[in-house]
């Protein structure tokens, strides 16, 4: 790769390479498109040595400067995250390293602006940048540089909030920019955000597993902007949950995502949605099922979603009759759950906490709020 | 995740060894008709390592490079994950040097190919962090591998480092001990500790142990190679070894060292392949070919699942509703007896049927009726079954050379070793580790003994959970060949001893016992605080299971934390740290709050390691909590005394839904 180096070394043409970039990356599809691709593989390779300098030597600021303003001129980064899964296996790479750098710079002067600007122009000009960076879990080609890039992008709220609202031509969805979204209105279940579900469930392991890896940073990292979505979608959100992920035939679909189910409940952040989730007997059932699924850690995961339904001390009416229906069969049922874990002390304790608390239930259900909690 | 079918593509062949935390085998892709390795993961045996895995792969799949193992694919098969990866007839490094050091040619050749991957995986920002000779893999043609990418770290930014404490300790660097910020440099050290390990067969400070090293690699001067060899090979090793990672050379800068120079074809590795065949030869020791056999086996749970009463009843008049809730229970006792029929026959351990039997089935029935029968085995109140754990024919004794295993346990964030240790994933180790049992060396063994007095039943007990997982933790963490070797000898003659007469065990240890108990200085040094003083209360030996706990009750809640405790005497901390492995896994839910104090987070949870006399007391204890727990559910009695720790948890938690409460719904709570 040294002949590649000695090129950028003239440093004339770094404003050039956005250009040549654009210009191989549109006739990706054509006829010459293996030519194509092996032009562009230069250039993206060129690219990335500009942005990220060698062990010998760092990158200019003022270079790198120039270059991001000619990628983002040359919209490249929409053509890149599109194309993503025609590119070359090296080239894919690279266009991974462009973006996380690309993303991530803040111009060495001029206003101190807290967002990386190339990052912020996207939230607000060009959110199809990311809801392409999505879609590239359409493709087991694209789907770890892209996920890869996803995950350090969804640091930043906004970026999240670009996923989580994408709703295409809706009014209010982030189509448009940042500004243009509106948090109140329901989503339509259309949007980018609802594919996660699709591809967690349906693709093959690497790219399910990197979406889902995804998907739940999108869901825990935000403390005001998540709770917020999933009490305006709730219906939305935990349906769809409960049938594609907690029912997938995927064990570590299944097995993840009732673990993330747990976390997401029992984040304080999310009290609300908590206090809305735990009140559904359909959710209850769903969660008892998996307390007898034939996989142990299944059934793990499971408890740990069950305990905030037993914990709580308001139930709900339905609650209770599922409880007390189930009560004989289910202290016998905790008596012996999971009894191999005699080292999991936390897990033990909580059993124990479970069986006390559905003993004492009292006999008929009673209506939350007519008596004090304890 | 839809693909399942995928694992149709390939034709599975016996078995090739076992890696940090899967079994290995050989493969043919049907299509192509290429050879492969295949990576068999077990999901079940893990509670957290789907994300590693999965970093694992994502490392992988993103290499592209001759110098390192090339990664195919990977799919989920139930709770099996499969890795496809090319296939390396000449083994690992490590099992090369079973017949003896490497001559320094060969060790040049070998560096510099590790050199030229090292050079590949740094400028793509990944670090290996866990080099090692186990993880050096060569081809049948002599080229050269790196594999084993389980801790490998995917770097996003040129600059940045890494603090994470991962690694094997005998090969770590002391800026990764220390933690206080490393990159790549980490590897060249690993480099230099593996090239000594190529010249004299074992890493500096083998003979110490994993824990101690730990303190060691910071703070001596670091170690040199000598004795004879050449003066280049001396200044390449001294070179790799500079403690300040900003005076190491890079692999690039190593590249160009006389003693790499100066290296010859790879094709020269053969010899040490050939070598290590006439070894295997000659020592006889061609093992068996293990084949795969598949496990899949899940028992359909459909009716189970109906086991709870959904029904929904419109108006529950009190009364009745009890009683409707009365018949159901009836039912689940039917089920029950069903599911314990079902268990006596697809028991473990039937003597009639002891080839086919693979416990890993048995171990994923969610049945209770499954788990109770355990217990009454351990009672031994019902002498139909036999203990689940006691599979024993279908134990692989130790090897002291797995050819894709890993000498000395690779740290992996803490948590590679399980904190369950009935889930262990340990290689090859405790019979709760599934692929132990899947496939069994032909007749290796005569079929175990079917155990029928109560001793018996302790022996298979207290070898399968305490002396088994023991040794081979042990083996895990030795690195010495000599002394894996003796302790792979114990462990057969154990496995041996289990097999024919397990009673023999128990009678071993209960000897040992309480002889021990007997010498002031030993016990002290070897028994914990309470079982002497239980012992003091109990003085029979003939009577070892008397009724010392009922007034303890709180030991069964918390079993094998009290010899943990910080405040028991320091011979019995140093015991536990000492036989513990290195790191004990974090505790996995982070509001578990009183859990690792200590530092390095070391946990001593161990109950296989608790002398067999406080076990059975346990044991004891835990059924006696386990009846007052049934008794407790009549109505009217009180909570029992054993109940009182939930006291704490359960204000917690209650503590945590008032405080939300009141802060949102204080007008509705109030009314």
């Amino acid at each position: 790769m040294s002949f590649f180096f000695g090129r950028t070394r003239t440093r004339t043409n770094a404003a050039d390479l956005p250009k040549q970039a654009r210009d191989h990356v549109t006739k990706l599809e054509g006829p010459q498109g293996a030519a194509k691709a092996e032009e562009l593989a230069k250039v993206l390779s060129q690219m990335k040595l500009a942005l990220q300098g060698t062990h010998e030597s760092e990158a200019s600021p003022e270079q790198v400067l120039q270059l991001i303003t000619g990628i983002i001129e040359e919209d490249l980064l929409y053509l890149l995250a599109v194309h993503l899964h025609r590119l070359p296996f090296e080239s894919r790479k690279d266009t991974q390293v462009i973006f996380s750098y690309v993303f991530r710079f803040r111009p060495p002067t001029g206003p101190q602006k807290p967002e990386p600007f190339a990052l912020a122009w996207v939230v607000e000009k060009r959110p199809q940048v990311l809801i392409e960076l999505c879609r590239g879990y359409d493709h087991k080609e694209s789907a770890t540089p892209a996920g890869t890039v996803l995950r350090e992008v969804l640091k930043n709220e906004a970026a999240a909030a670009v996923i989580l609202y994408d709703d295409g031509d809706e009014p209010g969805s982030s189509a448009r920019g940042i500004g243009g979204i509106n948090q109140d209105r329901p989503q339509s279940g259309n949007g980018v955000f609802w594919s996660f579900f699709e591809w967690i469930d349906k693709s093959s392991f690497e790219v399910a597993a990197d979406a889902f890896t995804t998907f739940r940073e999108i869901l825990t990292k935000h403390k005001e902007l998540v709770p917020k979505y999933l009490a305006v979608n709730f219906d939305l959100f935990f349906s769809r949950y409960n049938t594609i992920l907690v029912q997938s035939n995927s064990y570590v679909t299944k097995r993840q995502s009732i673990k993330l189910l747990g976390e997401i409940l029992l984040d304080r952040s999310n009290y609300n949605v908590m206090t809305a989730y735990v009140d559904r007997g359909e959710h209850l059932k769903i969660c008892m099922n998996l307390l007898r699924d034939d996989r142990k850690m299944v059934q793990y995961e499971g408890f740990h979603v069950f305990k905030v339904f037993v914990a709580n001390p308001h139930k709900s009416v339905p609650v209770q009759k599922i409880l007390l229906m189930n009560r004989e069969k289910l202290l016998h049922f905790l008596s012996h759950f999971l009894e191999d874990r005699t080292d999991d002390e936390q897990f033990i304790d909580e059993r124990e906490f479970l069986i006390k608390q559905i003993r004492n239930m009292p006999a008929q259900p009673v209506v939350p709020g007519s008596h004090h909690g304890r | 995740m839809a693909d399942e079918g995928v694992a149709n593509h390939y034709q599975v062949l016996e078995e090739l060894g076992r890696g940090s935390f899967g079994v290995v085998y050989k493969a043919i892709e049907k299509r192509t008709g290429e050879t492969v390795a295949i990576k068999h993961i077990d999901l079940e045996s893990s509670d957290d390592d789907i994300q590693e895995i999965q970093q694992e792969i994502s490392v992988l799949s993103t290499c592209a490079s001759s110098y390192v193992t090339q990664y195919k694919a990977s799919f989920l098969r139930g709770h099996k994950l499969w890795i496809v990866m090319e296939y390396l007839g000449g083994g690992s490094c490590l099992d090369l040097l079973k017949p003896g050091i490497f001559p320094e040619v060969h060790i040049a050749i070998i560096c510099r190919e590790l050199l030229l991957g090292l050079e590949y995986l740094h400028n793509e920002g990944k670090i290996h962090r866990d080099i090692k000779a186990a993880n050096v893999l060569l081809s049948e043609a002599g080229r050269v591998k790196l594999a084993d990418f389980g801790v490998a770290a995917q770097l996003t930014h040129m600059k940045s480092q890494r603090n994470t404490f991962v690694g094997t300790p005998f090969w770590m660097a002391p800026e990764v001990i220390q933690q206080a910020g490393y990159d790549f440099k980490a590897d060249i050290w690993s480099l230099g500790i593996t090239a000594i390990e190529f010249a004299l067969g074992e890493p500096p400070h083998a003979q110490i142990h994993p824990m101690k090293v730990l303190f060691q690699i910071p703070k001596n001067p670091p170690p040199r190679l000598e004795g004879k060899f050449s003066k280049e090979f001396k200044d390449f090793v001294a070179q790799c070894l500079v403690k300040n990672p900003d005076h190491r050379p890079s692999a690039k800068d190593l590249l160009k060292h006389r003693f790499i120079r100066s290296a010859g074809k790879v094709e020269a590795l053969q010899e040490l392949i050939y070598r290590k065949q006439v070894f295997d030869a000659k020592a006889d020791r061609v093992k068996l070919p293990v084949y795969y056999q598949e496990t899949l086996h899940t028992i359909s749970t459909k009716d189970e699942a109906d086991e709870w009463v959904f029904d929904t009843i419109k108006s529950v008049a009190p009364k009745k509703g009890t009683v409707k809730s009365r018949k159901p229970s009836a039912t689940i006792h039917a089920v029950e007896e069903a599911m314990h029929k079902l268990d006596v026959k697809d028991g473990p351990l039937q003597p009639t049927t002891p080839g086919t039997v693979r416990r890993s089935t048995v171990r994923r029935q969610p049945s209770t009726g499954a788990r109770r029968n355990s217990i009454r085995n351990a009672s031994s109140s019902n002498a139909n079954g036999s203990p689940r754990r006691a599979s024993i024919s279908a134990k692989r004794p130790l090897q002291p050379d797995t050819s894709f295993g890993n000498s000395g346990s690779t740290m992996r964030l803490f948590r590679r070793v399980p904190s369950d240790s009935s889930s262990s994933s340990r290689p090859s180790t405790s019979s709760e580790c599934s692929f132990s049992n899947e496939n069994r060396p032909p007749s290796a063994y005569q079929a175990p003994v079917e155990p029928h007095s109560k001793e018996a039943f302790l022996g298979r007990r207290l070898y399968t959970k305490a002396l088994e997982p023991c040794l081979d933790e042990l083996h895990a963490q030795t690195a010495g060949a000599a002394k894996r070797e003796a302790l792979s000898r114990l462990s057969d003659a154990l496995a041996h001893l289990d097999a024919v007469d397990p009673e023999g065990t128990y009678h071993i240890l209960r000897s040992i016992v309480s002889t021990v108990s007997q010498d002031a200085k030993l016990s002290k040094a070897f028994l914990p605080e309470q079982s002497r003083t239980s012992q003091s209360k109990t003085p029979s030996n003939s009577t070892p299971h008397s009724t010392v706990l009922l007034n303890k009750p709180h030991l069964a809640s918390a079993p094998a934390l009290a010899p943990a405790a910080p405040t028991s005497p320091s011979p019995s901390k140093l015991v536990l740290a000492t036989d513990n492995p290195p790191l004990e896994s974090q505790r996995r839910r982070p509001e578990g709050n009183a859990t690792t104090d200590n530092p390095l987070g070391i946990v001593s949870r161990s109950p296989e390691k608790e002398p067999l006399r406080e076990r059975a007391d346990r044991e004891r204890a835990a059924r006696d909590l386990e009846k007052m727990a049934l008794e407790a559910k009549f109505p009217g009695r009180p909570a029992v005394p054993g109940m009182e720790h939930c006291k704490a948890l359960s204000d917690l938690l209650y503590a945590r839904w008032t405080d939300g409460l009141r802060a949102r719904w204080g007008a509705v709570a109030g009314s």
